[in-house]
């Protein structure tokens, strides 16, 4: 549904809908992300656009605005640490208990809205 | 989809993570720099990984990236949308525009600095002057009373009470906490090289107690100083203290000599403690045969009278306080006759009553001008920051299409007109502080308590700052949600001056035009009106000469001339000794000094009878007294040398009491007894005098009362009122105060000249100087009204003008003359102004009536001042079209034109 790219670029202002949606949207994948580690920025992107099976092509830099919006939320911590097998320090995040709770609530959230719009495409034999 | 967890917690966070967010701005941008380089890198290396070379790997690094600039510009956005920092955005933004509009900004501030600034001085003078006047421990509930004459309708009333009636009401009345009585008298101060007179005031003994103001040095008199074999002790004033013996603390504790008696030093009071103007304070042991104690021996002890404060008990009204002294003073009528007139009423008041009392209705009206000034000030700029919101209307479409959201920009707005406030308001505190300094010194003496202070204080700045918030949000809402409101995109499609943009906000600018111009017509109303009437003071015919004429009073040492023949002696010797300095034309004994006469007797006529209580000033004086002062004689003869030699009872009398007493008759040959005299031990009692002359009326009650009821009889009589000396001279009279002491010191050196002073120059400050102190602020007032009218009416033609230049370009295209258009511009301001006088006009006859209490002499509907305040506004508004028309006149159509 989400084909082509995620990008906050070229959102502009007379949609505002469609800003919040799509920056909720890469928010919460984030979150995800994190679920069961920490990761920086470069890992995230990779992580997202592996596992979408190349679908979600996020542009890294959007990332960032939102790393820090969600660093600033108190979702998630930052930290400069270095990476296990490098002598190399990138910014770590991992997630907080608050994000924890937010990226619950996001999920269920959109579940029902994707769960609205499969009723409305593919309805069930009698309810239409 | 994602949501704030909880506004309150995220705000919470913020405002807890500013600080250090602010202190680490520059560090959070290279964290941010090193964090995306670091990314960079990595994608490069992946890349290279993968086969591409090293320049290419970055590149196409960059490339998954996209722009890094733009990322840390929104980076950056999102950090800075905590409100403070937007603030700080918006108020560089705002101090930006503002100083792009240059002259209006300045215009503006002026104006709102002459408003707040005039609103704080006046508010200042109330405050302290009006409500706080007063350093004494729980002032409001300190009242005075008064015994009310019911039919003397000019007079106060009664202050002062004898000894006895003062013990009798401090008795007897329900009503009151404590009661303390105070009466003053001179003091004569024996330092070692001469005498001093000063003006001590006697207290009974709870007074400090009763004031509550802590003594600054030493201690307060008690009740115990007031024991029968009490040490006698006194206190300082702050002033004497300082400035005749330098505040040098070693003399407490000791010993002075005053009117003979040894007194010591047992306190000094502190700066704001001017009760009842006394250089030192006494303490009175009261009883009912007068004076006990070591004051036994004062002057005129027993007949001293005193004036009573009280406090009333919690609850009491001051209504309540006269009704139950009422029925006490019924009582003590019975017992004191003579004391009181026929019908009566005690009449109560507060504190301050008895100075400012005048003065509450002037600084109310000032109140109002200065409201009324502020409303001028406030249309000012609210028209200004109309005109101005206008032409940015372009400016605001083009950021609301570039993504600025609505509140963002009313935000802004109302920030920029803050910063405007806020200037505005520093520049009227700093106007309001030296006005006030400027207010004090013009301000004319005993107008207010002298315990009063007046400054700058924390409720005066609040209220300038109440003040300044409210002119923002008048002036800066109106414009911001004019600008606002509506479809912003269609704005770019118009050239943002065309006609539409004017007439937008035309008709309730129009209105600030005629709402400032009709209120500054209400002002100069007020001033021109006051300017008349202390013309027509001036021009108020005295009755007397008053050029060239010296009063003195003369205080002899306690126990000297104590009858009337030593008196007469003494005056026998000195006033050919004065008369004998060159330089005096006249000299002559008084017992007081015009336009004040002397004190009020009751009078009785043989064969008249009348049911109202009859009274004239009595005037001891001696034969030169009318040649002196320059009253003309009308009937029969004046005093003569011989009359005052003998103490012969004959009078003259003047014009007023001839014709109430005796009607259409001749007086000259009647009698005439003035019944004080049976109230004085030492004077002749039933003494009748035959009337021998009538003088012309002179002013002798002030200058705004109609001549009193006056009789002149030689000073020789008895001794009665104070001692003094009138002296005539052929140049100016202060410069001859030292040969006339000189002339008195040479028959006795131990008498004090003191009071010494033109009588020319006591009219001026004394009774001009209300009036003129009134007319002085009330014209800063409307000129400054006149002045921010012809800015505001200026500033709103030039806009206009300039905003029509489009127009203008293209009606002089199509052939018009510039005659034409300056008459279009010209005749639409003056349509306004036109409109502002007449509606000023009506509002001044309806709204003078308020100030007629200030005005003498003239009606408050006096046509001259009103049609020429009309010409001097009219006048001024249109020098105010005047130079912005011109400049339409010499509008060039081409480049009006081209000009989008």
């Amino acid at each position: 549904m989400m084909d082509g790219r995620i990008s906050t670029m070229t959102m502009t202002r007379e949609s505002p809908n469609r800003i919040e949606l799509l920056q909720g949207t890469l928010d919460m994948l984030i979150l995800r992300t994190l679920l069961f580690g920490h990761a920086h920025g470069h890992e995230i992107a990779k992580h997202i656009q592996r596992t979408s099976d190349e679908v979600l092509q996020v542009e890294h830099g959007s990332l960032y605005p939102a790393l820090h919006r969600l660093e600033r939320k108190g979702l998630i911590l930052a930290k400069w640490e270095t990476a296990k097998d490098r002598n190399r320090e990138f910014k770590y995040y991992r997630l907080t208990p608050a994000g924890r709770k937010q990226l619950a609530a996001e999920e269920s959230k959109w579940k029902q809205f994707a769960g609205a719009i499969a009723r409305v495409m593919w309805p069930v034999a009698g309810t239409e | 989809m994602a949501e704030d967890p909880k506004p309150g917690a995220d705000l919470w966070r913020r405002i807890r993570e500013w600080p250090s967010l602010l202190r680490q701005r520059q560090q959070r941008e290279a964290d941010l720099d090193r964090e995306l380089r670091s990314h960079l890198d990595l994608e490069a290396e992946e890349q290279q990984n993968e086969g591409l070379p090293a320049e290419e790997a970055r590149y196409a690094a960059r490339r998954a990236f996209g722009n890094e600039d733009l990322v840390k510009e929104e980076v950056r956005d999102m950090w800075a949308s905590t409100s403070l920092e937007r603030l700080g955005q918006d108020l560089r933004y705002g101090i930006r525009q503002l100083r792009h509009a240059r002259a209006i900004t300045a215009v503006a501030v002026f104006t709102l600095a002459l408003g707040i600034g005039a609103t704080t001085v006046i508010f200042s003078l109330i405050d302290n002057a009006l409500l706080h006047p007063f350093p004494y421990k729980d002032a409001e509930h300190i009242s005075i009373f008064r015994i009310h004459d019911l039919d003397e309708s000019g007079q106060f009333g009664r202050l002062g009470l004898s000894i006895p009636e003062f013990l009798d009401y401090r008795e007897q009345n329900h009503v009151f906490t404590d009661m303390t009585g105070t009466g003053g008298g001179d003091v004569l101060y024996s330092r070692g090289q001469g005498t001093q007179q000063l003006y001590g005031v006697f207290v009974t003994t709870n007074a400090f107690q009763f004031l509550g103001v802590p003594a600054l040095l030493g201690r307060w008199i008690t009740p115990q100083d007031g024991e029968p074999d009490a040490a006698p002790v006194f206190m300082m004033n702050y002033r004497l203290w300082q400035e005749q013996f330098h505040g040098d603390r070693n003399i407490l504790g000791t010993t002075f000599t005053l009117n003979g008696i040894s007194r010591t030093m047992v306190g000094v009071m502190p700066p704001r403690f001017q009760y009842f103007g006394g250089d030192i304070y006494l303490p009175l042991t009261l009883s009912r045969t007068g004076v006990s104690g070591p004051d036994a021996a004062i002057e005129g002890g027993r007949h001293m009278y005193l004036v009573a404060e009280e406090r009333r008990k919690p609850g009491v009204t001051l209504e309540a306080a006269a009704a139950d002294l009422n029925v006490i003073a019924q009582r003590l009528a019975k017992i004191y006759p003579n004391d009181y007139p026929k019908r009566f009423k005690v009449e109560t008041d507060e504190l301050a009553s008895d100075v400012v009392g005048n003065f509450k209705k002037m600084f109310f009206i000032l109140l109002a001008a200065v409201g009324m000034l502020l409303l001028i000030a406030c249309s000012n700029v609210a028209n200004l920051l109309l005109s101005r919101a206008t032409s940015r209307e372009k400016e605001f479409a083009i950021r609301a299409s570039i993504g600025a959201s609505r509140g963002r920009l009313i935000r802004q707005l109302l920030v920029e007109s803050f910063v405007l406030a806020a200037v505005g308001g520093i520049f009227g505190y700093l106007f309001a502080w030296g006005g006030l300094k400027a207010l004090i010194a013009v301000m004319p003496p005993d107008t207010l308590p002298s315990e009063s202070v007046i400054e700058l204080n924390w409720a005066v700045l609040a209220f300038t700052m109440g003040v300044t918030l409210m002119t923002t949000v008048l002036c800066g809402l109106v414009p911001a949600l004019h600008a606002v409101r509506g479809e912003l995109h269609p704005r770019l499609k118009d050239s943002g001056r065309g006609v539409n943009s004017n007439s937008r906000h035309g008709g309730f600018r129009a209105a600030l035009v005629v709402a400032e111009v009709a209120l500054a017509i209400v002002l100069l109303a007020g001033a021109g009106l006051m300017m008349r009437s202390f013309f027509a003071i001036e021009d108020v015919n005295l009755g007397f000469n008053p050029r060239n004429l010296l009063s003195a009073r003369l205080v002899f040492t306690e126990g000297h001339y104590k009858t009337a023949v030593e008196n007469k002696i003494f005056f026998q010797q000195v006033l050919p000794r004065i008369v004998a300095v060159p330089g005096v034309v006249d000299a002559a004994e008084a017992a007081s000094y015009p336009p004040f006469g002397g004190p009020f007797s009751e009078v009785t006529i043989p064969g008249k009878s009348h049911t109202e209580r009859w009274e004239a000033m009595v005037e001891a004086c001696s034969e030169g007294w009318f040649r002196t002062v320059g009253v003309p004689l009308l009937r029969g003869r004046l005093l003569s040398e011989t009359d005052v030699d003998s103490a012969r009872q004959v009078a003259v009398i003047n014009q007023t009491l001839a014709r109430r007493y005796f009607g259409e008759e001749d007086p000259i040959g009647q009698k005439i007894k003035f019944n004080t005299f049976d109230q004085l031990s030492d004077a002749p009692h039933d003494a009748y005098f035959e009337i021998i002359g009538m003088v012309g009326d002179f002013k002798n009650d002030d200058l705004q009362h109609p001549p009193r009821p006056e009789g002149f009889i030689p000073y020789t009589f008895a001794l009665y009122g104070r001692r003094g000396i009138l002296v005539k001279t052929a140049g100016d009279p202060a410069s001859m105060v030292k040969s006339v002491s000189q002339a008195v010191w040479s028959v006795d050196p131990d008498v004090a000249v003191t009071q010494a002073r033109p009588i020319e120059s006591f009219i001026k400050d004394y009774a001009y100087a209300q009036p003129k102190f009134g007319l002085l602020v009330l014209s800063v007032f409307a000129a400054i009204g006149l002045v921010l009218v012809i800015v505001g009416v200026f500033s709103v033609m030039a806009y206009s003008v300039s905003l029509q230049t489009h127009e203008i370009g293209i009606r002089m295209a199509l052939g018009a003359q510039p005659g034409n258009v300056l008459g279009m511009v010209l005749k639409h301001g003056l349509r306004l102004i036109v409109a502002g006088i007449i509606i000023g006009e009506v509002a001044s006859l309806i709204l003078t009536r308020f100030i007629s209490s200030q005005i003498w002499g003239v009606s408050t509907h006096d046509p001259v001042t009103l049609s020429a305040i009309a010409v001097v506004l009219a006048t001024a508004g249109f020098a105010a079209c005047v130079l912005p028309a011109r400049r339409a006149w010499r509008v060039d159509p081409l480049v009006a034109l081209r000009d989008e």
